[in-house]
């Protein structure tokens, strides 16, 4: 109560400055009029009265002082006074100034970007209830490479009914439907799920209900949309529950709409749809692995005993079903984790980047400051000679630091503001299909922490060490003549600058060593002028597979008659693209494979052209042809590559007999050809053995058309939807995309890490060679006299060059000595973003240093020719 | 300090700086010698914790003074205050009488 008391009357004090002093100043005199009116009383002479009762009372201005310390809270008064000092300083000295604030709005603009984007994907919770529980169940086969891999609706039974960690197992899996509600018709993104799903996550619906448990397993005809398609479609209509929507061409019925902010695993789900799956179908012999499955656990559970529930779970089913399980098991992994995937990696290693970067900025700063305080020692000579403590003139200098700072915060965020939205345009597809990037009120909170710790960390070295100096030899000191403890200090900051940015920019030229490894890389296809969309038939209008095998067959005819295509087909799915779906093989004439050691092939259908098209080899045998694409044929089948090499070991493969398990029958069939190796996934994956069916035998209702054009291949697309919708007038066309586009995403991550670290290199490039002149040119003006001594005895204009340049040469050499080591400890870190070289690249190790030095001595250059060139009578008239 | 001006107060009733500082020194048999000047901080800090409260008056020989008076507050608090420097000075004089009789 007495210290709150206390504390109110300081801070009124704050405002009442001149009348508490007047009121002081009178207390005192008429202290002062009374003692000296007893000691006159007591005998004294009025003189010796005064001098008396001023020695009784002690040092008056003191007192005064004093009183007023007690009387308002000192540390904001002088506080605001340090700001106008500093500002009036930073305003008399504009180039100091605004290199400062631009090197910290740099650092601190980078660090706020990145750190956003690492917020949301590694800090925030998920927009669900306790998701803290929430896991996803994967299936995993080690042995052959699939992790995270997609499960078998059976294995999927069975954890439910064998497991005890989780309150609830949901599956579901994303895919897309054909939408329409008498009006239009649009493909729109959907997601099935089980009963479990929706209640599992927590989600309120915001009008109407989602699934019951019995729905789901009747497979009912009822659907629960997004708040976006509410808005879009039904302008919010509040009578939108039991309205009737169209999907595939069969009648759902609304039963509810899930809130504005809701999402699961892809934000661009709009509709919803019951799962259906019967536990009493033999799922074994029928499904293989297709969904995913999400779990919450038990309160109480941790996420290891649930592994471990899980992994024993794993290992009975591999025994109970040999056939189907032998080689596979389970994981349990957190829901963020598998939002994120490998965009951690990415984003670790920016984070790593933009701390660098940080450093040089503080330390650019720092330099800066050093410079300009060892000018003002003089100055703080003067301060300290007048009573200033030493811990007042730090205070006032790091008032200073902490302006520059602010000022650089600041601008920062408005610079991050910018940078966020251009790094999500920027950044590869994972990194934000399942975490929505927002910039809000914490992100302001950590700019405005790390600019004051920033200011902190360049402002107190410097400031201790300018408040250092002795008063006499500070006052007394030539300013030109000595080179203190400041430049040493100088030194090895510029050196730290060089280190971290030697490391940045050898993790920048790993990473586009890696993007140039892989633009080369042959990807097996001409992706030139090629246009690729998606035309998906509606289930219920094309029941029967020979209107779907008719339909493509025309499209492919009538596309091909389009004016600037050179030919058209079409493909199940897309390679390069990272979905496909893959199944058992059987090789005629070959012993049936142990169980996990099966022939395991990717499969596509096509329609004839394919290969063509793509400009994929075909390297022996035959294309199929129109007389192929009917039913009535007989089974053909092309192979990849990679089919034969892992699968006929050299055999001749042509005329050879195969069955790939796609359908309820899987007759023998002839390979007819071979074609050249694309990969399913990224360039740098190894090309999965790949086995080719003709349309008429898969016929899927859902197909990729490729068109090769003259040309300009996205001209195409607006011609092309209208051969389709000629057909069939309510088939959107979708995912309208070039083959060029489809390749480049494969890369999108590494390039998104490559284009900022090179970024950022290149700004910690500029900062440290701004660093390496500011230190000489600084110590060339200090050494002037010396200099102007040495040629007027003798020496050549190129000897004080190579001093000057040699000086600097030291520190550049430590400094990119200590970031080479650090680099090469660091950079294991990268790996497994890196392609074709290894995580110690010579060359980039070469390379990087070798640049740094190159332009730091350019930096030196500079200051030493002014040095060659000093005039001797000059010099010596300096001071 | 806080202690002796509280007491001072009490015993004088209202009074102004000098003559504060004045009595203490006498108080003490001139054995406190203080500089005058330092017993207004003191005052002030009183007066913030609302111990003291102080306007302007006259005083004996027609002199324009600030005269300081004890609160209710600062009763209580003299009375605190005394209670526990008694009983830490008797600690102490306790440990210096124990030290002699070993």
């Amino acid at each position: 109560m007495k210290a709150l008391w206390r504390i109110w009357a300081r801070v009124t004090g704050l405002f009442r400055k001149n009348w508490r002093d007047r009121e002081m100043a009178q207390e005192f005199e008429s202290h002062l009029q009374m003692h000296i009116d007893d000691n006159i009383r007591a005998g004294m002479s009025p003189e010796q009265a005064r001098r008396e009762a001023l020695v009784k009372f002690g040092g008056m201005e003191a007192a005064k002082e004093s009183v007023r310390e007690t009387s308002r809270l000192l540390w904001i008064d002088t506080a605001f006074r340090d700001m106008r000092y500093a500002l009036r300083g930073l305003r008399l000295n504009p180039g100091f100034a605004t290199t400062a604030v631009l090197s910290l709005t740099l650092g601190i603009g980078a660090s706020v970007a990145i750190y956003t984007v690492a917020d949301n994907l590694l800090l925030r919770p998920l927009p669900y209830p306790d998701a803290r529980q929430l896991v996803m169940l994967y299936e995993m086969n080690p042995h052959r490479g699939f992790a995270r891999n997609v499960i078998s609706p059976a294995n999927y039974f069975d954890w439910k009914s064998q497991s005890s960690s989780f309150s609830a197992i949901g599956g579901f899996f994303d895919f897309h439907v054909i939408l329409g509600d008498g009006k239009r018709t649009e493909e729109k993104d959907a997601q099935a799920v089980s009963g479990e799903v929706l209640p599992a996550l927590q989600v309120k619906p915001i009008r109407g209900r989602v699934f019951t448990m019995q729905e789901d397993k009747d497979d009912a005809h009822v659907a629960v949309i997004s708040y976006r398609l509410w808005q879009e479609w039904f302008g919010c209509d509040e009578s939108v529950i039991g309205r009737q929507l169209q999907v595939n061409s069969r009648p759902f019925t609304v039963i509810g709409v899930l809130p504005p902010d809701f999402y699961f695993n892809t934000r661009t789900s709009d509709v919803w749809l019951t799962l259906g799956l019967n536990p009493a179908d033999n799922l074994r012999k029928t499904q293989g692995r297709w969904m995913w499955a999400v779990a919450r656990l038990k309160s109480g559970v941790s996420l290891s005993h649930a592994r471990a529930e899980m992994t024993g779970i794993g290992q009975r089913l591999e025994i109970a079903y040999p056939e189907f399980n032998k080689g596979w098991g389970v994981d349990v992994v957190p829901l963020r984790d598998s939002f994120v995937g490998q965009a951690k990696t990415s984003l670790m290693i920016l984070l790593g980047a933009v701390t660098l970067l940080l450093y040089v900025a503080c330390a650019n700063v720092a330099n800066l400051l050093l410079a300009r305080y060892s000018v003002r020692r003089r100055e703080m000579a003067v301060r300290g000679a007048l009573g200033a403590g030493r811990g007042r003139l730090i205070r006032q200098l790091l008032t200073e630091s902490v302006m520059l700072g602010l000022a650089g915060g600041i601008a920062g965020v408005v610079l991050a503001c910018f940078a966020v939205s251009g790094l999500v345009a920027l950044a590869p597809r994972d990194l934000t299909r399942s975490v929505q990037i927002t910039f809000d009120l914490r992100i302001v909170v950590f700019a405005f922490l790390l600019s004051l710790v920033t200011s902190i960390i360049f402002g107190l070295a410097p400031a201790i060490m300018a408040s250092r100096g002795n008063v006499n030899r500070g006052l007394h000191e030539e300013s030109r003549t000595s080179t203190g403890g400041g430049t040493r200090m100088r030194s090895w900051l510029v050196a730290l600058e060089i280190a971290c940015s030697v490391a940045l920019m050898a993790g920048a030229g790993l990473l586009f060593r890696t993007l140039v490894g892989l633009q080369n890389v042959d990807p097996g296809l001409d992706e030139h002028n090629v246009l690729t969309f998606r035309v998906t038939l509606p289930s219920q209008r094309y029941k029967e597979e020979q209107k779907r095998i008719d339909f493509f067959q025309q499209a492919t005819e009538e596309l091909n008659q389009l004016p600037g295509v050179r030919s058209a087909s079409a493909t199940s799915y897309l390679p390069l693209n990272g979905i496909g779906a893959g199944t058992g093989v059987k090789i005629l004439g070959q012993p049936p494979a142990k169980p996990g050691e099966e022939f395991v092939a990717t499969i596509r259908t096509v329609l004839p052209g394919y290969f063509h098209t793509m400009g994929i080899p075909l390297k022996r045998g035959r294309d199929f042809n129109a007389a192929d694409d009917v039913q009535s044929s007989p089974h053909r089948f092309i192979v990849s590559e990679a089919f034969v090499r892992k699968y006929l070991s050299g055999e001749e493969p042509l005329g050879k007999q195969i069955s790939a398990w796609m359908n309820k029958e899987n007759p023998f069939g002839e390979i007819v050809g071979v074609v050249g190796d694309v990969s399913d996934k990224t360039l740098d994956s190894e090309p999965a053995p790949t086995v080719y069916y003709i349309h008429s035998h898969l016929s899927y209702g859902e197909m990729v058309f490729v068109l090769r054009a003259e040309n300009d291949a996205l001209a195409l697309a607006d011609p092309a939807r209208k051969v389709i919708q000629g057909i069939d007038s309510e088939l959107p066309v979708s995912q309208i995309r070039t083959m060029e586009t489809v390749v480049r995403q494969t890369f999108a991550s590494q390039q998104f890490s490559a284009v900022l670290l090179g970024g950022f290199s290149l700004a910690s490039l500029l900062l440290a060679a701004i660093g390496v002149y500011g230190v000489l040119a600084y110590s060339v003006t200090q050494r002037t006299r010396e200099i102007g001594v040495r040629i007027a005895l003798g020496a050549e204009p190129l000897t004080i060059t190579r001093m000057v340049v040699a000086s600097g040469a030291r520190m550049v050499m430590i400094g990119a000595a200590a970031g080479l080591a650090a680099a090469l400890a660091l950079s294991g870190l990268m790996k497994s973003l890196l392609f074709g070289i290894g995580a110690r690249d010579p060359l980039t190790f070469i390379a990087a240093p070798a640049i740094f030095v190159v332009v730091a001595l350019v930096a030196a250059y500079v200051p030493a020719r002014r040095a060659a060139r000093v005039s001797p009578m000059e010099a010596l008239r300096t001071e | 300090m806080a202690l002796m001006v509280l007491k001072t107060l009490e015993a004088m009733g209202p009074l102004h700086g000098y003559g504060i500082a004045r009595r203490i020194e006498q108080i003490s048999g001139d054995r406190l010698s203080l500089n005058y000047g330092s017993i207004y901080p003191a005052l002030l800090r009183l007066e913030q914790e609302r111990a003291i409260a102080s306007e302007w008056g006259m005083s004996e020989n027609n002199r324009k003074a600030k005269y300081y008076r004890l609160t209710a507050a600062g009763r209580k608090q003299l009375k605190q205050e005394t209670a526990d420097w008694e009983e830490a000075s008797a600690i102490v004089a306790r440990f210096l009488a124990a030290k002699e009789s070993l």
